[in-house]
């Protein structure tokens, strides 16, 4: 494990040319996710970032980190086992909010409780871009789309509540209209030790509605810090989260003051607590009848 | 029945019992009770097990089949049958067939007559009535010595491993009091006792092995699969629990720590094959275990390993299918599943261990062909290997050459393309941590650098190289075995647990002058047509026998290879185990067919 206080945003920037939309949000993601690597200062190849399906879902690509770009809201058992395999590489696990919260969602609760070093970020943008604009779990009730087409009929599902009541250690927010914000709260995310996320409210310039784009979202926008909030508040968490979808709250709604043993440093320790001596050719003799 | 039997001096060299009781009874911890015993004396044995599908009490049974020389299947007709209580006994039918020479042993207080058994169509010439739960009562002052009186009975009729089952007891109860060990020996002296006071028609007293070889292992295929998985270097697993494969996780879950290795259990089936493809991705060798039902659920991330390849060692244990089908029984009917599952074009290697002893190379094989060609690799196991419990010889782990995968030159890292078009479809894989080796792994088509691309001229070059590299497994003619007269024009194919009946089914049909081959093909797939081609050549009749409806292998060879006309299909639903004899039976029947109705049976013989 080494860091190199050397290392700039570009460094972690690939050749590879973003398949996004001109305008969407996802851009202005990567770039925050430059910055907060540069910060954290772990060289590309000591990270894996993996990713699901959907159109946020390309961003390992386009960075210069080991990435994996798998299949549609798996990437969290993947980055679990990238972190059994090596729990000296910095993991990063990203995607949409529909391959967080639908197809991927019954992986995000056990992620949680596992509570491995790991960083998530959902680009929640309130639909399916990469399919061209169908209904999202975390679309509003009543969206029309082309799968809704007069109105739906579901509430969304509140990504922070979801991962506040998980029990996760680390949850925040940011948008691209917060640059600055963005990045910090990505960094912080990645330093926290053990589970954390962001939820970043990434807009779909295509098929986004008017109210969820970056313009919008500068005048919406309040830093939790500015409303007194503190992170280690749980509770006040809670009730600040539950107005997702009418407030548009950045910064760190909680971060547990006295994190719990990571997953990664459990399962060392019980390694280290059990390692035998005895080779590997000798596994077949607790076996022998005597 | 077993061969060979009884011979003239009222010796038998290999017996095969079946036991039969409720859940309370304990009959299945009496077969592990025979088999350690017989195992810690020199014999060869392997032991099945049967439930029903309640977790507790209801009906258990179990059959041991204890002989002095190697035996490769659980025997067919019993010749000792235990029935502590007849409806139980009958619940498990063809699991334990009952013949005119079976030796049927009963609890008397069942109120059956000796010459009223429920058994259709047999009369069994040695019927003994014995008051088991009295005498256990007697003995032991509970009826929870019922197990140890059958093990006294056995003991006194059959003379099978005394010496081991008495150790095995002292080591059992001396955990628990010394009352217990008293009280045990003394209901086994009791059982004993009382066969001896009742002698048996035909004296069946089991042989000793020519000598104590001793030091057998025991152990079931999924714990061998799992031990055989360390042994080949595997660090980590994801698993799910299902039925039957569970043991592989158990196994690992308390041995693979020792070894610097990590366990998850994960939230499903889907998370659990991630995990271990992540796992593999981070440069670990890495499996996961499943069954059917679970098989099902991996196969799109089946597919993500394929196109990322990325090594991946899966287990599927089989059991009776579709759906949740025949969860505790075994059945030979996911082949279909593991080779055309999936979408897009894949190959994906397919082993199938035969026995126990030989779920060992199959695993490490499995490994090795993983690591060299990138690949998954699929084991197809099933219920019987997997939960048998079975004696193998110690084996000499130094004959096996471990494979890892080609890593990237510091040369090669200077401008590295994971995904690079060589000749043999191999390329160098980095690992996250390896520098210079940065590069993305993904389910979407890539270049050689590892871009996604949508290039149909990638695409096919890329297809190419996947199915290129796996070329070289046709060749691997150390993954058949031929045994038999390898000139014979009667010809058997059998793959996995069937394969033993079938060992056995040729030395019938061999010892009544057939001349005959068979081919157990360990590499299922993909088809080395070359193989079978020789194998088919000069074939006039023959058998695929398979334990599944359809018999999946056959109309896979069909698709590949020209099968002769003659050699048709013998297959059966799971839960119907094969027995040598039938086997046989059919095998020679085909073989004096004259060669018009031959033509006729043939055509015929192919079940639709």
């Amino acid at each position: 494990m080494t860091t190199n206080p050397l290392l700039v945003a570009k460094d972690f920037k690939s050749d590879l040319k973003p398949i996004w939309c001109p305008g969407c949000g996802d851009f202005g993601v990567v770039q925050a996710i430059y910055r907060a690597l540069a910060g954290v200062g772990r060289p590309p190849h000591e990270i894996a970032f993996v990713s699901g399906i959907g159109c946020s879902s390309r961003i390992p690509g386009y960075t210069t980190a080991y990435g994996f770009n798998s299949v549609h809201g798996r990437s969290l058992p993947i980055a679990q086992g990238i972190k059994m395999a090596n729990p000296d590489l910095l993991v990063l696990c990203a995607g949409g909010d529909g391959d967080g919260f639908s197809i991927g969602g019954g992986h995000v609760a056990h992620a949680v409780r596992r509570n491995p070093d790991i960083t998530y970020i959902v680009m929640d943008n309130q639909i399916y871009g990469l399919t061209k604009g169908q209904l999202s779990p975390t679309s509003p009730c009543g969206l029309k789309t082309v799968t809704s087409t007069y109105g739906s009929f579901e509430q969304p599902v509140n990504p922070l509540l979801y991962l506040l009541s998980y029990g996760a250690g680390f949850v925040a927010q940011a948008t691209p209209a917060d640059m600055a914000g963005m990045a910090s709260v990505i960094e912080e995310a990645i330093r926290y030790p053990g589970f954390s996320f962001v939820n970043i409210q990434s807009p779909c310039v295509t098929y986004g509605q008017e109210t969820q784009q970056v313009k919008a979202h500068r005048s919406q926008m309040k830093s939790l810090a500015s409303v007194g909030h503190d992170p280690a508040n749980r509770m006040g968490a809670f009730e600040l989260a539950s107005h997702y979808g009418e407030e548009l709250y950045t910064g760190v709604f909680y971060r547990n003051p006295t994190p719990p043993p990571t997953y990664d440093a459990l399962f060392r320790g019980r390694q280290a607590e059990l390692a035998t001596k005895v080779p590997r050719d000798r596994i077949l003799d607790m076996f022998v009848q005597r | 029945m077993s061969i060979p039997s009884v011979s003239g001096s009222g010796h038998s060299s290999d017996l095969t019992i079946g036991m039969a009781g409720s859940g309370g009874d304990g009959i299945v911890s009496a077969g592990e009770s025979l088999i350690a015993a017989a195992a810690s004396q020199g014999y060869h044995a392997i032991m099945t097990k049967s439930f029903g599908s309640q977790i507790r009490g209801g009906e258990s049974s179990c059959r041991v089949r204890i002989a002095v020389d190697r035996i490769y299947n659980p025997g067919g007709v019993l010749d000792v049958a235990v029935a502590l209580n007849w409806e139980d006994f009958l619940r498990f039918g063809a699991e334990l067939p009952v013949g005119p020479s079976t030796v049927v042993i009963y609890e008397e207080k069942t109120g059956v007559a000796p010459d009223k058994l429920p058994i259709v169509g047999v009369v069994p010439t040695d019927v003994f009535a014995v008051p088991i739960a009295e005498l256990a009562r007697k003995a032991a002052g509970t009826d929870m010595a019922k197990n140890t009186i059958v093990l006294g009975l056995l003991a006194g009729w059959f003379d099978i491993a005394p010496e081991g089952i008495v150790r095995g007891i002292r080591k059992r109860f001396a955990k628990k009091s010394a009352e217990l060990v008293a009280a045990n020996e003394e209901a086994f002296r009791v059982g004993t006792e009382y066969a001896k006071s009742h002698p048996l028609r035909v004296p069946r007293v089991l042989k000793r092995p020519l000598e104590n070889t001793g030091g057998k292992m025991l152990l079931d295929g999924n714990d061998m699969c799992a031990a055989a998985a360390i042994f080949a270097g595997c660090e980590a697993f994801g698993g799910y629990p299902i039925t039957p494969s569970t043991e592989i996780m158990q196994f690992l879950t308390r041995e693979i720590w020792k070894y610097g290795g990590t366990v998850m259990q994960a939230e499903d089936e889907i998370a659990s094959i991630g995990v271990a493809i992540g796992s593999s991705y981070a440069g670990k060798k890495s499996m996961t275990a499943t069954s059917g039902p679970g098989m099902a659920l991996k196969t799109e991330m089946l597919g993500l390993a394929t196109i990322a390849e990325l090594p991946l060692v899966l287990v599927n244990v089989q059991r009776g299918g579709p759906s949740t089908g025949l969860p505790t029984k075994p059945e030979q009917s996911d082949l279909f599943q593991a080779a055309y599952s999936g979408h897009g074009d894949v190959l994906r290697p397919i082993l199938a261990p035969t026995t126990v002893a030989d779920t060992f190379r199959i695993t490490v094989e499995a490994f090795n062909i993983a690591e060299e060609y990138q690949t998954p690799v699929i084991i197809l196991s099933d219920q019987e290997i997997g939960q048998r419990k079975e004696t193998a010889d110690p084996i000499d782990t130094s004959q096996f050459k471990i494979i890892d995968r080609l890593k990237p030159t510091a040369v090669e890292l200077e401008s590295y393309n994971r995904f690079r078009l060589t000749e043999s479809g191999i390329s160098p894989i980095s690992h996250p941590g390896m520098a210079g080796g940065n590069y993305l792994a993904s389910g979407i088509e890539h270049n050689e650098h590892g871009d996604p691309t949508g290039s149909g001229a990638l695409h096919k070059l890329m297809n190419e190289k996947r199915f290129r590299k796996l070329d070289p497994l046709k060749q691997r003619r150390d993954l058949f075995a031929v045994e038999g007269d390898v000139d014979a024009d009667v010809a058997m194919i059998a793959w996995g647990s069937v394969a033993g009946v079938c060992h056995e089914a040729l030395a019938i049909a061999r010892a009544a002058g057939v001349r005959a081959k068979l081919l157990v093909p360990y590499l299922i797939y993909p088809i080395a047509e070359e193989v079978y081609d020789d194998f088919f050549a000069g074939v006039r009749v023959g058998l695929v026998v398979e334990l599944s409806h359809q018999g999946q292998l056959y109309r896979i060879l069909r698709s590949f290879v020209d099968v002769p006309r003659g050699v048709r299909q013998m297959t059966r639903n799971g839960a119907n185990p094969f027995q040598p004899r039938e086997v046989a039976d059919e095998l020679m029947k085909l073989a004096s067919a004259p060669a018009q109705v031959r033509g006729a049976a043939a055509s015929a013989g192919v079940t639709q």
